[in-house]
């Protein structure tokens, strides 16, 4: 090619070595676009080595004929190209073979140019982020104190009625009269105790007590009953310290991602140790509990996740069905997940909590031609929106069977 | 006296419940279950084994299906409009490093439209914009940590063809790790779809 011939006549006349002569600006941008994802200008190595520094160590011709296509400097056998690609676990680079002279040694022109600069540009998000993280703690401890200001409030006003209350005591233990007088009168705790037990001798505040005291045991022990077999607030530990709130929380992964049957089946699924890998094969490697994946890979050994949510066996429950059909978000079920380092059952899953959302909520029969003549004659009947309820939501059998 | 002594039970009785009640409970603890034998399923259910199977290998409920069977959703697929636009044996086996017959070979069964374009999209956020960011710009919350993640409209990567990208996913390249298993091949084409736009520049 007539470009190729250029570029080394042009490598030559540039004393240099490097690219002399290239257009940082118009480079700026075409690094962004195609190298910034593997390299940096510094020395710092990303996925490939750091480039600062590179239009020294080599000629133009080498750099523009490693851009365009390294693999075939590699074939050739170029000393170098063979070592770095050795270096780097022969990972191979993109080839760039529509990048001209003009455009690679713009690129170079801003990596010099950029590379002396950036020590100083990468120290200012750095404190950036350094602020906002402590404006956000300020903010999370801004409910905790109100709440401990309430909680003293109370005891305030809760000691302001006990002394109120003392002092009515005192005032018709005086008025009840010649008991009292037998007892030295300056002696307030004795005749506070003679008060007391004149109250408590009474017969009718006597079964008062034991139906009050009654009726709380009862109130306990339904409860109790109700709260068999529901598991709100479960939270085991799992085999692997797995952080929902960094991995859908900060970094945004769709909750589908890694939870694939959700829109498909019956199970949302656990995710196997290669969707782990798809990220984790490359980074955190040295982390101890990324350490625990690679034994179980290794070893063919499964990983023993913890069920948390588990329904009983006589209860039919479908993802697909709410999620996909039912246009339900996930939260909606399982609470805010992604601030969860630690998952939780949040819903009860009890009957009565099923049942209550199949009332409530509305089915979207929107441009949905199988709802069309259910919606007809819903409207016939009745003035309410159609409702899950109202096409077998509580039907014994769609759950039961 | 009598009505001392009933406060004393009273009291006690108090101390009790309040004991064995104001305890939080441990979070790792199910909590009592009625009737186990309705709650815990008879048959072997996938996500619901509670003890070691004795027959399987590592005490296993759920097993690999055989190697080299095929899902009948890939086998028998119908996608366009109606139903009667079917497409059989969507099954691929052109092995991962052979992506320059993928590229020659794979054409796209999908027809492209609105829906197909927008199901593509949906797709897209599920399983790929935490790297390759909304716009393919490789500006992802996890590409900006994992690195090395391209731009789709870059030049050397705005002109790569359809069998190349459904390779890609399927099979992953360089630092992006093999998707076949999370995203079967009808949803993989409509990703395409939605990438070419991407490629394009959003």
């Amino acid at each position: 090619m007539v470009h190729a011939q250029d570029s080394t006549a042009a490598a030559g006349a540039a004393p240099a070595g490097g690219a002399g002569g290239g257009d940082a600006a118009k480079g700026e941008a075409l690094f962004k676009n195609n190298c910034a994802q593997c390299h940096a200008v510094t020395e710092e190595r990303v996925v490939g080595p750091g480039l600062k520094g590179a239009s020294a160590r080599h000629d133009f011709a080498w750099l523009s004929k490693w851009v365009r296509n390294s693999q075939a400097v590699i074939a050739a056998g170029d000393p170098y190209a063979v070592k770095i690609y050795n270096e780097y676990a022969k990972a191979q680079m993109t080839s760039f073979p529509n990048l001209s002279d003009d455009d690679i040694k713009g690129i170079f022109a801003y990596i010099d140019k950029a590379g002396t600069a950036a020590p100083a540009a990468a120290a200012a998000p750095a404190a950036g982020g350094a602020t906002s993280g402590g404006s956000a703690s300020a903010q999370g401890g801004g409910p905790s104190d109100l709440f401990v200001l309430v909680l003293a409030a109370l005891v305030v006003v809760m000691l302001l009625v006990l002394g109120v209350l003392l002092v009515i005591v005192s005032l018709l233990s005086k008025a009840v009269g010649t008991e009292t007088e037998n007892v030295n009168k300056g002696d307030f705790m004795a005749r506070l105790g003679n008060s007391l037990k004149g109250i408590a001798g009474d017969p009718a505040i006597r079964s008062a007590t034991i139906w009050i005291f009654v009726l709380l045991v009862l109130k306990a022990t339904i409860d109790g009953a109700y709260n068999v077999g529901v598991q709100q607030g479960y939270a085991p530990k799992q085999p692997i310290a797995f952080s929902h709130k960094l991995h859908a929380g900060e970094y945004k992964i769709d909750c589908n991602y890694c939870h694939t049957g959700v829109n498909r089946g019956k199970s949302a699924h656990i995710p196997s140790a290669n969707i782990c890998m798809n990220c984790h094969g490359v980074i955190k490697k040295e982390s101890p509990e990324i350490q625990k994946i690679y034994t179980s890979i290794e070893n063919n050994q499964p990983i023993e996740w913890v069920r948390v949510h588990n329904l009983p066996d006589l209860a039919y429950f479908n993802h697909a069905q709410h999620v996909n059909v039912g246009g339900l978000e996930c939260q909606n079920c399982h609470g805010d997940v992604e601030k969860m380092e630690v998952i939780q059952q949040r819903s009860s899953l009890t009957m009565g909590w099923c049942i209550d959302c199949h009332r409530k909520t509305e089915v979207n029969t929107k441009d949905n031609k199988y709802y069309d003549k259910l919606v007809q004659l819903h409207s016939g009947e009745s003035k309410e929106a159609l409702k899950v309820a109202d096409i077998g939501g509580l039907e014994c059998s769609k759950c039961h069977y | 006296m009598k009505f001392k002594d009933l406060y004393k039970y009273l009291l006690l009785g108090g101390v009790i419940i309040i004991a064995a009640t104001s305890c939080k409970r441990d979070p790792n603890d199910p909590g009592k279950e009625y009737a186990p034998n309705m709650y815990r399923p008879v048959g072997y259910e996938p996500y619901k084994q509670d003890a070691a199977n004795p027959v399987n290998p590592m005490g296993l409920t759920m097993r690999l299906p055989v190697a080299g069977t095929v899902y009948r959703r890939n086998y028998r697929t119908s996608f366009g409009d109606g139903d009667s636009a079917r497409r059989d044996l969507m099954v691929y086996n052109i092995p991962a490093d052979s992506i320059s017959v993928s590229e020659r070979v794979l054409k796209n069964p999908i027809p492209l439209n609105d829906n197909t374009l927008a199901e593509g999209k949906v797709l897209y956020e599920r399983y790929c914009q935490h790297c390759h960011g909304a716009t393919g710009a490789g500006d992802g919350k996890v590409g900006a940590t994992y690195k090395g993640v391209p731009n789709y409209a870059s030049d050397a990567y705005k002109n790569l063809n359809e069998g190349h990208i459904f390779h890609v996913i399927t099979h992953g390249r360089n630092r992006m790790w093999p998707h076949g298993s999370q995203i079967n091949p009808e949803e993989r084409w409509k990703i395409v779809h939605y990438v070419q736009k991407l490629q394009k520049g959003a």
